[in-house]
């Protein structure tokens, strides 16, 4: 180490120390309480095990987060396919409407979404203006409706994660396919997809930890029938006064989350994925 | 209790009258994160009791206006006593909180007779002082040992009038009854009131309502599941109506009048089996004040201030004395008022103390199981 490099070393110090204080510190009490309450030991843990309502709150969020996931990845890798085959003047412009969206508040979004869905939304007036339906689709305060939701949010995350990375392969190799004679849907499948297998696995893993965490969004349009893990915690912190439940969910969830990222960070095409955005 | 604390929430929402849902839950949770030391120390606003000082915990908001004006004021008139504001919302996760970690800086809270009784259980809230409270300005049932009602509100069955086809709606009978008011419904996502008005349609009577036959609730309401819209705050409740998404509801009576009002009488509400809450002050254990506090819930009980809070929020006055003191206008929106009080079932708070948070969750296990 140079002095330098010292010097710079220490100035992130006082950082890690903030960090650490008001990251770990409230961390250890809720995983101190998870064991503590309202009998010490690891009775909390072995409650979520058995309960069966728990149980299917879980299975609620894993089918919702992997739904999510599926067809965030899908629309994502097609607009970001879109984006780096655009010229210069348009790419721009396409990125802007891919990042507005950043601007505006999950609340908001999700409000914007009934409008548009609910009964009497744009989507089912046009429908019945056209004498398409007679009844109208349900499509809000319902599952779907909470899918929709959480694939128009996490949309712009994947799309800046995979355009990155498709912008990062060598475009000769696809001159060279089709110079020797590949069709256009071979080099999609046999090239396009295996070169870009690192920016869809991280876009899959962002989208998956990310949903499971999803709050506000489930709770305005799933018709308060989609309880989510988040919203799970939530109501046991703040109404049933069931602490230790809470916080051994809220544990649970943060290895598992821990867990996944770890596993994926062990795959040396996944971490040169999550580096590699440097690089270009 | 959930139901208390998010109607005083609500109450708050509906004087302003603009749109939040969504944000109860993030704050509520934000002050359940202040319990495990994230917030409190950068929650910007907080009061900081001193002598001369009251600090009241409420929910924000307009309520803060409303509280200043109707209680805050008067009082400093009489006593010298400052009254202070905390809007940050006294779930009973905060409350509780606080008193755990010795840090008590509220000295009265707006919660309800059932968080008084939950809070009261635990350890965390000072008796009320009856030497210094009058219990006779509130009668017997809302003079309890935790708490002292300072308002009262109703949840009732509110309709849109223009999608009625076969008459209006009258009970909670027609609330399940598909065939002669088609159309979604909507109820509350929070248990307290949501059982009640599925027994006495199922014909329970009113003075056999507790214990809640529990099952025989679930094994009616599980068939219309899917008709039906699970509401969190007052705000949505209000929405749902408006965009057309139900037909009819169980709702707090205060969005019902708003309702009616903006419609011009396309939506109303039936008092007829409305179930009826009292909210109630409550005094966190090792409150700053000290006994001070009581001068100033005894000064709350008086019928003047009470009736200013329901013309700014439509809560209803505890002290029997107010309805002398009101116009027609205020009478339409009271729940005690003569015409609204026939038929109405008084929600046990005793009854949830022991069995809301098992209960609240069979319920959202029940309204979210596909």
């Amino acid at each position: 180490m140079t002095a330098f490099q010292r010097w710079a070393f220490g100035l992130t110090v006082p950082a890690c120390l903030i960090v650490t204080a008001l990251y770990l510190v409230p961390l250890g009490t809720v995983l101190a309480i998870s064991v503590e309450e309202p009998v010490p030991g690891l009775g909390n843990y072995a409650g979520l095990l058995d309960s069966p309502a728990v149980a299917r709150v879980l299975a609620t969020t894993l089918q919702v987060t992997l739904l999510t996931c599926a067809l965030t990845l899908v629309a994502s890798y097609v607009v970001a396919f879109a984006l780096v085959h655009m010229s210069g003047r348009l790419r721009q412009a396409a990125l802007l409407m891919v990042l507005v969206p950043f601007w505006i508040s999950v609340l908001v979004r999700a409000f914007a979404w009934m409008t548009i869905l609910r009964r009497q939304g744009v989507i089912n007036s046009t429908l019945a203006a056209l004498g398409l339906i007679t009844d109208p689709l349900e499509l809000a305060n319902n599952r779907i409706g909470v899918v929709i939701g959480m694939v128009h949010y996490m949309m712009p995350f994947a799309i800046l994660l995979l355009y990155a990375n498709l912008a990062g392969i060598d475009r000769r190799i696809m001159q060279a396919a089709r110079s020797l004679g590949a069709r256009p849907g071979t080099v999609l499948l046999r090239l396009w997809l295996p070169l870009s297998l690192p920016g869809i696995a991280v876009a899959a893993i962002f989208v998956f930890v990310f949903s499971l965490g999803f709050l506000i969004t489930p709770a305005l349009l799933g018709g308060g029938r989609t309880v989510m893990i988040a919203e799970y915690i939530s109501v046991q912190i703040t109404n049933t006064l069931r602490w230790g439940v809470a916080t051994s969910l809220a544990t649970l969830l943060l290895v598992v989350v821990g867990a996944a990222i770890f596993l994926a960070m062990r795959s040396p095409a996944l971490r040169a994925a999550f580096e590699g955005q440097v690089r270009q | 209790m959930t139901n208390d604390t998010s109607f005083q929430q609500d109450a708050l929402l509906v004087a302003a009258d603009n749109l939040q849902a969504g944000r109860i839950d993030r704050r509520a949770f934000l002050t359940a994160l202040g319990a495990l030391g994230l917030v409190a120390a950068v929650r910007p606003g907080t009061a900081r009791a001193d002598v001369g000082e009251i600090v009241l915990c409420n929910w924000g908001g307009a309520a803060v206006d409303a509280f200043q004006k109707a209680f805050g004021a008067p009082f400093e008139a009489k006593t010298g006593i400052k009254l202070s504001i905390d809007g940050s919302g006294p779930a009973i996760g905060a409350v509780r909180a606080m008193v755990q970690a010795n840090k008590v800086i509220w000295d009265v809270t707006d919660s309800g007779v059932g968080d008084s009784m939950t809070l009261g259980k635990g350890g965390f809230l000072e008796p009320i002082d009856y030497t210094i409270v009058d219990k006779s300005k509130v009668g017997p049932d809302f003079a309890v040992e935790f708490g002292v009602a300072n308002y009262v509100y109703s949840n009732i069955l509110a309709y849109d009038t223009s999608r009625m086809k076969n008459g209006l709606p009258t009970r909670w009978a027609d609330f399940f009854d598909f065939d002669k008011f088609p159309g979604k419904r909507t109820m509350c996502k929070w248990i307290q009131g949501q059982l009640e008005g599925v027994l006495l349609a199922d014909g329970v009577a009113p003075d056999k309502m507790y214990p809640l036959d529990v099952d025989r609730a679930f094994k009616k309401l599980k068939p219309h599941l899917d008709d039906i819209i699970f509401w969190e705050s007052g705000a949505q409740s209000q929405q749902l109506f408006r965009d057309g998404e139900v037909v009819m509801g169980n709702i707090w009576h205060t969005r019902a009048n708003l309702l009616k009002k903006e419609s011009s009488g396309k939506f109303d509400w039936t008092w007829n089996e409305n179930l009826l809450f009292a909210s109630a002050w409550c005094v966190p254990k090792g409150n700053p004040a000290g006994k001070k506090v009581f001068d100033f819930i005894n000064a709350t009980l008086d019928p003047e201030p009470q009736i200013a809070l329901l013309r700014a929020m439509g809560n209803g006055p505890t002290n029997p004395k107010a309805l002398a003191l009101m116009t027609p206008e205020d009478k339409a929106v009271y729940a005690l008022a003569p015409d609204n009080a026939r038929s109405h079932l008084p929600i046990s708070a005793a009854y949830y103390t022991d069995t809301e948070a098992e209960l609240q969750n069979k319920f959202l296990d029940l309204i979210s199981s596909h």
